[in-house]
């Protein structure tokens, strides 16, 4: 147990070193903060110069989160991926290609316990994120919009959305670690999963082709982010269901990645 | 006397950049995938499955926004394989004079997504036909005209070959592979619907160019300028690239 928290705290430590890992926070909170601010603005703009014609509304609470699914997720994306594939980034080809991973396993030899406590690491820098991002855009959407909008989310509903989002990315961010973890490069789940991520979504085409597409990861869980129906595509899994399907593949490829990573040579 | 001292230097750097561009495993993996993206959603969007089928060309046209993500990251490979260990000392040992080393990449990495551009909307054209026909469409599919068949199907292509240069042009700037990538994805996959409410949406890089391929309409661009927009925005970032790997010591 002491060996274990001992893994946990320096996986914490060695997570937050690395450069990447601030610029996927910066993203998350300062580029989050800015489409905030810029949709914002456009809300009262309109609404000063009398012609809301071009707004779907004027809350305060969708201004601030328009960026979440977009922008937020590709943080935690960022965040998941970073954490374990740093690990097999050959910083030296030179020096006999070394990676970090040969001195972080001699370092903690017992695999499991070390892909745990990253996982966990993970886990919780995106909840983190989560708490600070998401009420910090709701904040400044709020002061930037003042008394020119009117509110149409209530707060049993923004409290909802919110959590629901920080799931999102919490789940996001771990499927992108076990993808990692797997492929031993940022490369492809970098690519995958930002451009799926993105309005140009492979999931969202195959939605068109098959129903079963409803139930990939990201589109199982789209629907945690609770944006009113004409706003988004319609059906997909409930929130609820979507969260549980969500969480298995999650799981599952944590199972798999684990699995790969206690029987593979480093 | 002077373009006989430099033609022939960067034809043959040229020659070096595509030999080593076509040693590299993941560039074979980026041009493969791209195929593959592009001939099954196109295929599956014109067979049209339990849903409703779209025509071939439309397939084509919604699968290349997916089939882009391997062309930027084909773009990106030949300058993000130097930053790994000491090949870019290497390559400028070898090739001592910065500029016309930027140039040969550039157009090592122009020919690749140019050909991998051209393969994949060919292939994915043949899918959404073989999709069109699978789906129990009678006849043939709609656009008779070669016209409005070859526009689209040629500016496809063109976005793809350019969309590739630019991400290249990106990974000038920020060498190594993560950072060069998400800028790339983020600069086209990203910027455009969070800032779509904005007036200067248009100047996107992506946002101008999908005008060759989606017959979409704008008040200011054309499919020709939005083309001449894009490559203007990789020749900025190229020139800015050469004056920061200029500067840099390696």
């Amino acid at each position: 147990m002491r060996a274990f928290a001992g893994a946990l705290a320096s996986e914490a430590r060695k997570l937050l070193a690395l450069p990447g890992i601030w610029i996927a926070i910066a993203i998350a909170t300062i580029g989050s903060a800015c489409i905030t601010a810029f949709n914002a603005m456009t809300v009262r703009s309109a609404v000063e110069a009398g012609d809301t014609s071009s707004l779907a509304d004027t809350s305060a609470f969708e201004a601030g989160f328009a960026a979440v699914p977009i922008i937020g997720v590709v943080g935690a994306i960022v965040i998941g991926s970073l954490a374990i594939g740093s690990e097999y980034t050959t910083d030296r080809a030179e020096a006999g290609g070394g990676r970090q991973i040969a001195t972080t396993l001699a370092a903690t030899p017992r695999r499991v316990g070390l892909y745990i406590a990253k996982a966990l690491n993970v886990c919780a820098l995106t909840a983190a994120l989560a708490v600070v991002s998401i009420p910090g855009n709701y904040a400044l959407a709020r002061e930037l919009v003042g008394d020119a909008g009117v509110e149409t989310v209530t707060l049993e509903s923004g409290i909802s959305r919110a959590g629901g989002a920080a799931l999102y990315w919490a789940l996001m961010a771990l499927i992108a670690f076990a993808i990692t973890g797997l492929a031993r490069s940022v490369m492809v789940p970098l690519t995958v999963l930002i451009a799926n991520g993105s309005l140009v979504s492979f999931s969202l085409l195959m939605r068109g082709v098959t129903p079963l597409a409803d139930y990939l990861p990201d589109m199982a869980g789209r629907n945690l982010f609770g944006f009113p129906p004409e706003f988004t595509v319609e059906g997909g899994l409930a929130p609820i269901p979507g969260a549980i399907v969500m969480a298995c593949w999650a799981l599952g490829l944590l199972l798999i990645g684990g699995i790969a990573f206690q029987r593979r040579d480093a | 006397m002077s373009r006989v001292s430099w033609a022939g230097p960067l034809r043959a750097a040229v020659a070096a950049e595509v030999a080593k561009l076509c040693s590299l495993p993941a560039a074979i993996v980026c041009a493969a995938a791209s195929l593959l993206v592009g001939t099954a959603i196109a295929g599956a969007l014109a067979w049209g499955g339990s849903g409703q089928s779209v025509t071939p060309i439309g397939a084509v046209t919604a699968a290349v926004p997916l089939a882009q993500v391997c062309v930027i990251a084909l773009g990106v490979l030949p300058m993000a394989h130097e930053s790994d260990g000491s090949q870019l000392r290497t390559s400028l040992t070898a090739v001592p004079g910065r500029a016309r080393f930027v140039a040969a990449k550039s157009v090592a990495a122009l020919l690749a997504t140019s050909v991998v551009g051209v393969l994949t909307v060919a292939a994915s054209f043949a899918a959404s036909l073989a999709g069109w026909a699978f789906g129990g469409h009678v006849g043939a599919p709609p656009h008779q005209d070669p016209d409005p068949v070859v526009m689209p199907l040629a500016g496809a292509a063109i976005y793809l070959a350019l969309i590739g240069l630019f991400a290249h042009t990106i990974s000038l700037l920020w060498a190594r592979l993560a950072p060069a990538l998400g800028v790339s994805l983020g600069l086209v996959l990203l910027a455009p619907p969070l800032l779509g409410a904005s007036e200067h949406a248009r100047w996107l890089p992506s946002r101008a160019g999908e005008l060759l391929y989606t017959g979409a309409t704008d008040h200011v661009l054309t499919a020709g300028t939005g083309a001449a927009v894009l490559a203007a925005w990789a020749v900025a970032v190229a020139a800015t690239g050469l004056c920061v790997l200029r500067r840099r010591d390696i």
